[in-house]
């Protein structure tokens, strides 16, 4: 198998996983579960040899595809992998077989459907980190909604239609602003090189007036920050976060809002440079409302779901901030947060979803002193809490200190020139940390410790974790630490992905670019 | 004396003509109603493949000239519309429709081929009577419902309205340029002359009468949920197809004056508005297709603002799409009491009834509602890319702004299907094997064409 191949594999395993689920009986949901396990496994398997394999400080795309879709249009099948999404690829990877696994006991009806959704939603958000065609990313962009759709309005819990209708129709208002901005640029491509083109590298070649780049921008933006979501456009997200079933949270969290600070990452800024720099400010201080606000709303809410989707708000203000400061430091240690809030959040909601499965309330005040109750679970909940306020050692603190630290690096030579704003903004995103240590450790407070009591605890159904739960935990624990631990790796191999980024969106406005 | 060159090159015509006549003698000759599906089924199967060959090896004849030409384009469009119509027929074999049905599904389509090879207004008109008239009869096939006679009679005077406004058209063209072929339409497009502006905005309104743009479509909601479900897919498919692809015949390569792109601006995306909002009301699923090809329309009437050399290829991908995704939603509604099927309510629970017929009606929704992967959505991309191409970019946008409203319509039906419990005594059963068949017919297209759409836009 050649190496580009290994990768196609790795996009398609869903789609072959979802066709032999077809053929199995809809009365055997243990073989339904089975087999996605195994797709997904597999999967993992093939993207972690492909992250061993990728080579660190190149430039460019490797194990590269690109054949003609629609030749009329310029439209390529092109994949690739790159320092930007090796680890989102990587971390996606990691996610599906906890998400079914997760899954077993709390899925119980129409499976089938079920399964062939979340391996629908892992070939389309691999897609659209992988496509290297911008009409390509769209395609997985958009298609990516449908079975979150049906995932949280299927199986999801009492408003589901309502959070699944909003969540729908929020994310597609900002892709048909996006579309447009894509149409646009297809035919400006037309226009400027006589040909037909929708590849990511061709259209970095544009010349785009600034006014235009400001309007395209605005396009891709929206939609970005829909998905981040930043604030004042989060609304949808703790509607969706609620009404999902775990795995849908799990996925939205983990991986699905990171689309958008991909989005801004690989597309956003770097097509439009110079609109990028003018909107620096504008957006710089929206994702510092984003990690105080997200972090003071985190603070008063009393349903443990809200409180983990208002932590998503702040923690990915802090991805927005470090790609914003557009240091080598900050992108990186963006990066490293998108991929240390999806393991954070997404186990995060797993153990949520865990405790509901016992007890059915998600209701803070329900519960106390469950470290008495249910001791394992209270050492992963405890950990996860640590990794989520971004203790030394988790990888929490990797993203979050990196990403402080680039944003810093970045505003002292401007403060110094007298631009004195990215300095402020990075200042106050400090206090997001401190809110964050409140909000969470107000969370296990009053979930751990205390007088032990939980709903249903009479009734003697409380059991501790299974040792299914528990290896399904001990994998995420062991990933947070990792990359808390020996962060190294994955920031050689994104170096010079981030460098170039870098140096793209920096250039002074009007110069030729890289 | 036979116009030379004529069997040939109107041979699909032909076989479709010796159809129906077949039909007939079948009809007046047996005692008991007989089934019409293979001999309709060979009529058109049989047109199809002569189309496609004439196509295929580059016929091109004019055997009236000025009147009645084939090339190989046209020759495609009618192989697409045969192929089309195969559907149809099944829907109707499944709704047990005797032979008046196929016999009139055929002379519909014989006015639709008129129209699409017409190369004069006389020709056009002529066309379009055809194309109409079996229409008006098909929707009061059914009969047993008594608002039936009411929408065919709405549809026959607005139809009758049309029909007047494009002969006053057609002679304002005369007058204007002393000509009645296509090119002296054109020249009127282009003309300042006041009397050449009426002559055209008289025949386009006349058009979007027939294709249902607001403010000239109150009659499609009524006369779709009067008819019987084929009828209701024949309206929604071919009838459209053959007028828009007409039109853009019409139009030719002739760029429109400023007076009637300000009519082909304002009102298409009028109707892409009302349309997505009417049809967000609807309880029936009939009437519900009705507004949503309201709001297609739309779409289909901004593609003509395109290029000219752009116009024919984008409305005929646009048709073709838009007809498949919707026969293949007709095809799997529920078989049952012909109210209830129709009912949105009567989905409830689909799911979990006839999985299959349920992921069928998502896919055509979701295509309708132009969401990526399915075909819908390259055919809107290609629209509003035609239009933007053109110069009007901020028609685009507005346009692509509309069409968000239409999301959520499209989005409620697979709310009903999936979301929700189905009742304890469903009133509808599940389809029977003539309509399954033309639901995986259309699938199967749908799947292509969404897979691959380059091997069709690449032959535009």
């Amino acid at each position: 198998m050649s190496e580009a191949n290994a990768l196609n594999l790795l996009l398609f395993l869903p789609v072959i996983g979802g066709a032999l689920l077809l053929l199995l009986p809809e009365r055997r949901p243990d073989l339904v579960r089975g087999l996605s396990m195994l797709v997904l496994t597999a999967q993992l398997a093939l993207a972690v040899w492909l992250y061993v394999q990728f080579e660190a400080g190149v430039s460019g795309l490797q194990f590269e595809t690109r054949i003609p879709w629609i030749a009329a249009w310029g439209v390529h099948y092109h994949i690739g992998l790159d320092g930007l999404n090796l680890l989102l690829v990587l971390l996606t990877a990691f996610l599906g077989p906890l998400v079914v696994a997760g899954a077993f006991t709390s899925i119980t009806r129409d499976v089938k459907l079920f399964h062939g959704m979340v391996l629908f939603l892992q070939f389309t958000m691999l897609g659209t980190f992988l496509a290297q065609d911008l009409f390509l990313f769209y395609v997985f962009w958009e298609a990516m909604l449908i079975p979150m759709f049906l995932i949280i309005g299927i199986w999801g819990g009492e408003r589901r239609i309502y959070a699944t209708l909003k969540f729908f129709l929020y994310t597609a208002f900002g892709s048909i602003l996006m579309l447009a901005a894509v149409v646009y640029l297809a035919f400006t491509v037309l226009s400027q090189d006589g040909a037909p083109s929708f590849a990511i590298a061709d259209l970095h070649l544009l010349e785009l007036a600034v006014p235009v780049q400001v309007l395209l921008l605005a396009g891709f933006a929206l939609s970005f920050a829909i998905k981040v979501p930043m604030v004042p456009l989060h609304t949808w997200l703790p509607d969706a976060h609620v009404e999902a079933p775990t795995a849908g949270s799990v996925i939205l969290a983990g991986v699905l809002l990171k689309m958008g600070t991909y989005g801004f990452l690989k597309l956003g800024f770097p097509l439009f440079p110079d609109a990028a720099q003018l909107a620096t400010p504008l957006i710089m201080t929206l994702a510092v409302v984003s990690i105080v606000y997200g972090a003071g709303l985190a603070l008063v809410q009393d349903d443990i779901k809200k409180i983990i989707a208002y932590s998503s708000v702040s923690h990915l203000g802090y991805v927005m901030l470090g790609l914003t400061s557009f240091s080598l430091l900050g992108v990186q240690g963006a990066i490293i947060q998108m991929v240390s809030h999806g393991l954070v959040a997404g186990g995060l909601f797993l153990m949520v979803g865990m405790i509901y499965e016992r007890c059915h309330s998600r209701d803070l005040a329900a519960y106390g002193g469950l470290a008495k109750l249910l001791p394992a679970y209270s050492v992963f909940f405890m950990l996860l809490t640590l990794a989520a306020i971004g203790l030394p050692t988790t990888s929490g603190f990797t993203g979050e200190f990196l990403v402080l630290l680039g944003a810093f690096h970045a505003a002292w030579p401007l403060h110094e020139q007298g631009v004195t704003y990215p300095l402020a903004l990075a200042s106050v995103a400090v206090l997001g940390i401190v809110l964050g240590a409140l909000y969470m450790l107000r969370l296990a407070r009053r979930l751990l410790f205390g007088e032990p009591r939980a709903p249903e605890v009479e009734a003697g159904r409380l059991r501790d974790l299974s040792p299914r739960e528990v290896s399904i935990l001990i994998a995420l624990v062991a990933a947070i630490f990792y990359i808390g631990l020996f962060p190294d790796p994955f920031l050689q191999k994104t170096e010079q992905a981030a460098i170039d980024y870098q140096e793209r969106v920096l250039a002074p406005v009007g110069e030729d670019r890289p | 004396m036979i116009p030379e060159g004529l069997l040939l090159a109107a041979l699909p015509e032909h076989l479709l003509l010796l159809g129906i006549l077949t039909l007939l003698v079948i009809d007046l000759l047996s005692s008991r109603a007989r089934d019409p599906l293979l001999p309709a089924l060979l009529a058109v199967a049989a047109a199809a493949v002569s189309a496609a060959w004439l196509a295929w090896t580059g016929h091109v004849a004019t055997p009236f000239p000025g009147h009645f030409s084939v090339d190989p384009e046209i020759l495609t469009a009618k192989a697409v519309l045969l192929g089309l119509s195969v559907p149809v027929l099944l829907l109707g074999r499944e709704e047990r429709l005797d032979s008046r049905f196929a016999m009139l599904v055929l002379a519909s389509l014989y006015g639709a081929f008129l129209m699409l090879s017409g190369d004069s207004l006389i020709m056009l008109f002529f066309g379009i009577e055809v194309l109409s008239l079996p229409l008006y009869a098909l929707v009061v096939l059914a009969y047993r419902r008594p608002q039936s006679a009411e929408a065919a009679m709405k549809y026959l005077v607005l139809g009758g309205v049309g029909t007047a406004m494009l002969l006053m058209g057609i002679s304002l063209t005369l007058g204007a340029t002393g000509g009645l072929t296509l090119e002296a339409f054109q020249q009127a497009l282009a003309s300042d002359d006041i009397l050449a502006r009426g002559a055209v905005v008289l025949v386009v309104v006349a058009f979007m009468l027939k294709a249902a743009i607001v403010p000239f479509h109150a009659w499609a909601p009524d006369a779709y949920e009067a008819a019987t479900i084929p009828v209701t897919a024949y309206m929604a498919t071919i009838v459209k197809a053959a007028v828009l692809l007409a039109l853009a015949r019409l139009f030719g390569g002739a760029e429109a004056g400023p007076t009637l792109v300000a009519v082909m601006v304002v009102l298409p995306l009028l109707s892409i508005v009302w349309g997505n909002l009417a049809a967000m009301r609807q309880q029936g699923f009939r009437r519900l297709i009705a507004y949503s090809s309201i709001a297609h329309a739309g779409y289909l009437f901004l593609a003509l603002l395109g290029a000219p050399e752009d116009r024919f290829g984008t409305v005929a991908f646009y048709v073709v799409v838009y007809g498949l995704t919707n026969l293949l939603a007709l095809a799997c509604l529920p078989t049952g009491q012909d109210w209830l099927r129709d009912r949105l309510v009567g989905l409830k629970g689909l799911y979990h009834r006839d999985a299959r017929a349920a992921i069928f009606i998502a896919v055509a929704m979701l295509s309708l509602a132009g969401i990526p992967p399915f075909p819908g959505f390259v055919a809107k991309f290609l629209v509003f890319r035609t239009v933007m191409e053109a110069g009007f970019v901020a028609v685009a946008v507005v346009g692509l702004i509309a069409s968000y409203l239409g999301i959520y319509l499209y989005l409620r039906v697979i709310q009903y299907m999936f979301m929700t419990p189905s009742p304890a005594h469903p009133a509808t059963r599940r389809t029977g094997a003539f309509a399954a068949t033309a639901a995986a017919l259309a699938f199967i297209a749908v799947l292509v064409v969404g897979v691959f759409p380059g091997w069709i836009l690449g032959g535009l």
